[in-house]
């Protein structure tokens, strides 16, 4: 039942998204980025923000957590506005410093009580044309439940792509969530595509499950 | 007389001297990413003088083409990149076209 509501869920927000080195919250002035990403079944998310600036984006998004250990899940919709804090621009790299913080609203599912939370997190990324890593943590939070999910992901590219053509990433990602969602580290081996404004990845957990997301800015 | 004539209409129906337009070029830090380098492009192409528009990661290059007769301000294009999240260091305005500089990003190994 959780993992068919997970696979509902993921399904319904790629349907819902235009297809044709690190997911940012911010694209740049005046852009917009939607995002849907399917975590293993431990969590979905969609997201949506439009930055007025290169330095801020704010927009929304939904969360939905199912735990692997028991029967708690959380769906939660909430606000975020989110702020580039620092960018270094290098001659051959980029590395960035975001936070973010919103409110929502969160439906609990092993009590079916809905419950105002909140959220708050941050990302610090390196990358040149040719390796990737980042660091973010996600904190949600409600009278009723703690979660922090936090990832890690190294990337290598065979190739330095230049700009309108297909950029391969090879990315090793580790994920940990606390709250009683999943014991353990989460690893999952990643192959990422973009071109232009789109941006897809997948691959699989050492549990042999789904990881995947995909991003489009315009 | 007749031929004075002649002459005078032939030389008012001579073409003016042909406009050509300027390449711009800049030299960028920050660029190391093409899906997250989509903004200059888009920033860029807003400016009515803005012809065409090249980004190269490789060269760590934007350049511009503008219209003929038309130019833009080094300021304009430093707050334009600015707004993209990115570094301008130097500046030139080269007779380079912009096919020129694809077909020699696109001959590197």
């Amino acid at each position: 039942m959780r993992q068919t509501r997970g696979h509902t869920a993921c399904a319904l927000a790629l349907a819902a998204l235009p297809l044709a080195a690190a997911a940012k919250p911010i694209a740049f002035a005046h852009g917009t980025t939607v995002m849907a990403e399917y975590g293993a079944g431990t969590m979905t998310e969609v997201q949506a923000f439009y930055a007025p600036s290169y330095r801020y984006s704010f927009g929304g998004g939904h969360l939905a957590l199912d735990s692997e250990l028991d029967d708690r899940t959380r769906d939660i919709t909430y606000l975020r506005f989110n702020v580039l804090a620092k960018r270094w621009n290098l001659p051959t790299a980029q590395a960035n410093v975001f936070a973010w913080g919103g409110v929502g609203r969160a439906h609990v599912g092993e009590t079916g009580e809905d419950d105002f939370a909140w959220n708050a997190g941050g990302q610090v990324d390196y990358e040149t044309r040719r390796v990737y890593a980042s660091l973010r943590t996600d904190l949600h939070e409600s009278s009723a439940f703690s979660h922090r999910i936090d990832t890690l992901q190294l990337g290598f590219a065979p190739y330095a792509h230049e700009t309108n053509e297909l950029a391969v990433w090879f990315v090793l990602q580790a994920r940990e969530f606390t709250g009683g969602l999943y014991d353990g580290t989460e690893v999952a081996a990643l192959l990422r595509l973009f071109k232009r404004n789109a941006w897809i990845e997948a691959g699989l957990t050492q549990d042999g499950k789904l990881q995947a997301m995909v991003m489009f800015n315009f | 007389m007749k031929h004075l004539r002649i002459l005078l209409l032939l030389a008012g129906l001579a073409p003016a001297a042909a406009t050509h337009a300027a390449t711009i070029e800049m030299t960028v830090n920050g660029l190391v990413c093409g899906f997250c380098a989509q903004g200059i492009e888009k920033t860029l192409r807003k400016n009515p003088a803005t012809d065409d528009v090249l980004v190269s990661l490789e060269n760590r290059l934007v350049a511009v083409a503008t219209k003929p007769d038309a130019d833009i301000a080094d300021e304009t294009l430093r707050e334009a990149l600015r707004d993209s999240g990115y570094d301008v260091t130097a500046i030139v305005r080269t007779d380079r076209s912009l096919d020129a500089i694809r077909a020699g990003v696109a001959a590197k190994p």
